[in-house]
C-alpha cells in the first residue's frame, strides 16, 4: 500500500473503533485510536503475517502490551482476515472472543493475554531469545503505552533485551501524553523516554506517530542500530479533533451524536455492519 | 539438595533440548556443569525476577521448558503477578524453583524468610506445588515435573540434607508412606520428613507406632491417601514449616472439614507472624515447637488420647 492507501486504512480502523466503543459500550478510545497509524503500517506491509495460518512459526510476533487499547488491534486483525469483521460486533460482550482486555483463551491467535501493564516486553524477550536459539529470523513488536512505562518491569526487560543484543525486537511507545488520571509528562517528571531507552542500550527515535510518512520511514530503518533492540517513541493523536488530549476519552463511550460527528470527520465507515 | 538439583537439571537437559535454566543471579559455581554443557540454554537474568518470569513465559510459549531459579522469597512473592498473568493464566509449563523455602534462611532475616511460598503458589490455578524431602527425591520428581503440561513449583532446601528412607517410589501427586503404624498419623512435607522419621524410630522403641506420611506434593492434594489416613487414625498430626494459612495443614483441614472427616487434627509448625530477631534455624524450630522432641511429645499425647 502507498501512503494514501495506508492513511485511508487508518481512518477506516478508527471509524471501526468508534463504532465498537458504541456497540460494546466500552470506552478506552484514547488508548485505542492513537496508535492506529503505527498498527496499520505494521500490519499492512511491515509484519510478516499469515492470517490463514496464524500459528506459522515464521510469523513476526506482535504483542499488545497495553491490553486496554485492544479495540484497534481487533479491528486490524479482522481487516487482515484473521477472523470475520462481523465478529467485531461482539466486542466486550459477555463470553465474546473479543473481551475488553485481550485473552488468549478467548482468541487463541493472540501471542499473549494482556490487561495488566508491564509484561509484554519481558515475554517478547523470551520469545526472541528462544527463536534465536532455534535459528529463526522472526521479529517481535511490542506496543507499549507511555503510562505503561511507569512500570519498573518495563525497565528490567529493557535492560535484558539490550544486554542480550535482541536486535529483532521493536518496541513502540504510544505516547499519547495521557494516563488514566493525569498527563504522563507530569507523572514522569518531564523526562525523555527516548533518552532513557538510549541509556539502556537501545536504538531510539521519536516521531510524529500520527503522520503515516514518518511511521513508515521509521519502520524502514529498523533495526536502528546493529546489535541493539529498537524503540519508536510515537507521539500520537487520536485522529478525532473533539476527542484530542482529554483524559475523559480514556473512559467515555461516544453518544450517538458524537459517533456521527466522529465518523463524518474521519470520512470513513466501520469495516463491519452494525447489528440491529 | 542444591547439588542433587543441579545434576538432575543437567540430566533433564541432556534428554530434552527444550530444557532451559534461568537464574535470578543465584547459584555461584553450582551450575558450572550445565553452563559448560549447554551454553546459551543457561541464562542469568540478573536480579530481575519479574523479567525472568516473563521471559520464561515467552520461552515456554515457543515450546521450551524453562526452569527458573531464585531464593524462594524472591521467586514467589516478588514476581507474583508475573507468575499469575504470564505463566499461570496461559498455563505454560514453567518449572519454578524456590531455593531455601520456608525458613531455610532464618538467620537472614524477614526478607529471606519464605514461610508463605507454598501458600502463594497454591493460590495459582493449575499450579502443581511440591516440597521434596531429600536430594534423592528431587532427582526422581524433577523429570516428572518437566512432563507436566502446566506450571509447577518446587521448594528446595540448601546443602547437605539427610536422606529419608522409603520403600515406595516418589510419584508426583501421591504421598509416600515412610512408616507403617496405627492410631495416630504423622503427616509432613519437605525436609521435615527426615526429622519425623527419626522421631518415629525413637517412639517405636517405646511401643508407640504412629504411621508417617510424606506429602512431597502439596497441590494437588493426595486425597486418596487422606481417606485412608482419616479412616485408620483417630488423630492426624501435620508437621510443616509454612504459614498456617495456605500450607499443607490448611489444605488438609479444608479437605477434612468440607468432606466431613472427623479425625482430630493437630498442627506443629511456624506461626502466622514475622519471625524477628534473625533466629537460627534451630531456634525457630525450638521456639515454635516442631523439632524432634516436640514431634515425639505430640505423638505420645495423641497416642494416649486416641485409644
Amino acid at each position: 500500500m502507498n501512503i494514501q492507501e495506508l492513511e485511508k486504512k487508518a481512518r477506516e480502523i478508527r471509524a471501526t473503533c468508534v463504532q465498537m466503543a458504541c456497540d460494546g459500550k466500552e470506552g478506552h478510545l484514547s488508548s485505542s485510536l492513537g496508535y492506529v497509524d503505527v498498527l496499520v503500517a505494521l500490519y499492512c506491509g511491515w509484519l510478516k503475517i499469515f492470517p490463514k495460518e496464524p500459528g506459522n512459526p515464521n510469523r513476526d510476533r506482535f504483542i499488545l502490551s497495553k491490553g486496554h487499547g485492544c479495540a484497534s488491534l481487533y479491528a486490524m486483525l479482522a481487516d487482515r482476515g484473521f477472523f470475520s469483521p462481523s465478529m467485531l460486533a461482539d466486542y466486550n460482550r459477555e463470553g465474546s472472543c473479543l473481551p475488553n482486555h485481550p485473552c488468549l483463551h478467548a482468541l487463541p491467535l493472540l501471542e499473549m493475554s494482556s490487561g495488566s501493564l508491564g509484561h509484554g516486553l519481558g515475554v517478547a524477550t523470551g520469545i526472541l531469545y528462544g527463536l534465536r536459539l532455534r535459528g529463526s529470523g522472526a521479529r517481535a513488536v511490542v506496543l507499549l503505552g507511555d503510562g505503561e512505562c511507569n512500570e519498573g518491569s518495563v525497565w528490567e526487560s529493557a535492560t535484558f533485551a539490550a544486554a542480550h543484543h535482541l536486535d529483532r525486537l521493536l518496541a513502540v511507545v504510544d505516547y499519547n501524553g495521557i494516563q488514566a488520571v493525569g498527563k504522563s509528562d507530569e507523572i514522569m517528571g518531564h523526562t525523555s523516554l527516548e533518552e532513557k531507552f538510549r541509556s539502556f542500550g537501545w536504538g531510539a527515535v521519536t516521531i510524529d506517530g500520527s503522520d503515516m510518512k514518518s511511521v513508515v520511514a521509521a519502520l524502514v530503518r529498523f533495526p536502528f542500530e546493529k546489535g541493539k533492540p529498537s524503540v519508536i517513541i510515537a507521539k500520537t493523536k487520536m485522529g478525532v479533533s473533539f476527542m484530542e488530549n482529554d483524559v475523559l476519552w480514556h473512559y467515555r463511550k461516544p453518544s450517538e451524536e458524537e459517533r456521527l460527528k466522529a465518523l463524518a470527520e474521519l470520512d470513513a465507515r466501520p469495516i463491519y455492519g452494525v447489528r440491529s | 539438595m542444591r547439588r542433587s538439583f543441579a545434576s538432575a537439571v543437567c540430566r533433564a537437559a541432556e534428554k530434552d533440548p527444550a530444557v532451559m535454566f534461568l537464574t535470578g543471579d543465584l547459584g555461584y559455581q553450582v551450575f558450572d556443569e550445565f553452563i559448560a554443557k549447554f551454553g546459551p540454554r543457561y541464562v542469568n537474568a540478573g536480579i530481575a525476577e519479574a523479567q525472568m518470569v516473563a521471559m520464561a513465559a515467552g520461552l515456554a510459549k515457543e515450546g521450551f521448558r524453562p526452569i527458573i531459579y531464585s531464593i524462594a522469597s524472591f521467586m514467589t512473592a516478588r514476581p507474583f503477578e508475573q507468575l499469575r498473568v504470564c505463566v499461570s493464566y496461559p498455563d505454560y509449563p514453567v518449572l519454578i524453583i524456590g531455593a531455601g523455602g520456608g525458613y531455610t534462611y532464618s538467620s537472614g532475616g524477614i526478607t529471606h524468610h519464605a514461610g508463605d511460598d507454598l501458600a502463594l503458589m497454591s493460590l495459582l490455578p493449575g499450579m502443581t506445588v511440591t516440597a521434596p524431602c531429600d536430594p534423592l527425591e528431587i532427582g526422581v520428581l524433577l523429570p516428572q515435573l518437566l512432563k507436566l503440561k502446566g506450571p509447577a513449583y518446587m521448594r528446595i532446601g540448601k546443602f547437605g540434607e539427610p536422606e529419608v528412607r522409603c520403600a515406595e517410589p516418589a510419584v508426583l501427586g501421591r504421598a509416600r508412606q515412610l512408616a507403617p503404624g496405627a492410631r495416630v498419623a504423622l503427616v509432613t512435607t519437605g525436609a521435615l520428613a527426615a526429622v519425623a522419621q527419626e522421631a518415629v524410630a525413637v517412639l517405636g522403641r517405646e511401643g508407640i507406632t504412629p504411621s508417617l506420611y510424606h506429602f512431597h506434593t502439596v497441590k494437588p492434594l493426595d486425597t486418596a491417601v487422606l481417606e485412608r489416613i482419616t479412616a485408620e487414625a483417630g488423630a492426624v498430626i501435620v508437621l510443616e514449616e509454612s504459614s498456617p494459612l495456605g500450607g499443607l495443614a490448611s489444605a488438609i483441614a479444608n479437605w477434612m472439614a468440607f468432606g466431613g472427616h472427623s479425625a482430630r487434627l493437630i498442627r506443629l509448625g511456624t506461626p502466622d507472624s514475622f519471625l524477628l530477631g534473625n533466629p537460627s534455624r534451630e531456634t525457630v524450630v525450638e521456639r515454635h515447637g516442631y523439632g524432634k522432641q516436640a514431634i515425639m511429645d505430640a505423638c505420645r499425647a495423641a497416642w494416649q488420647q486416641a485409644v
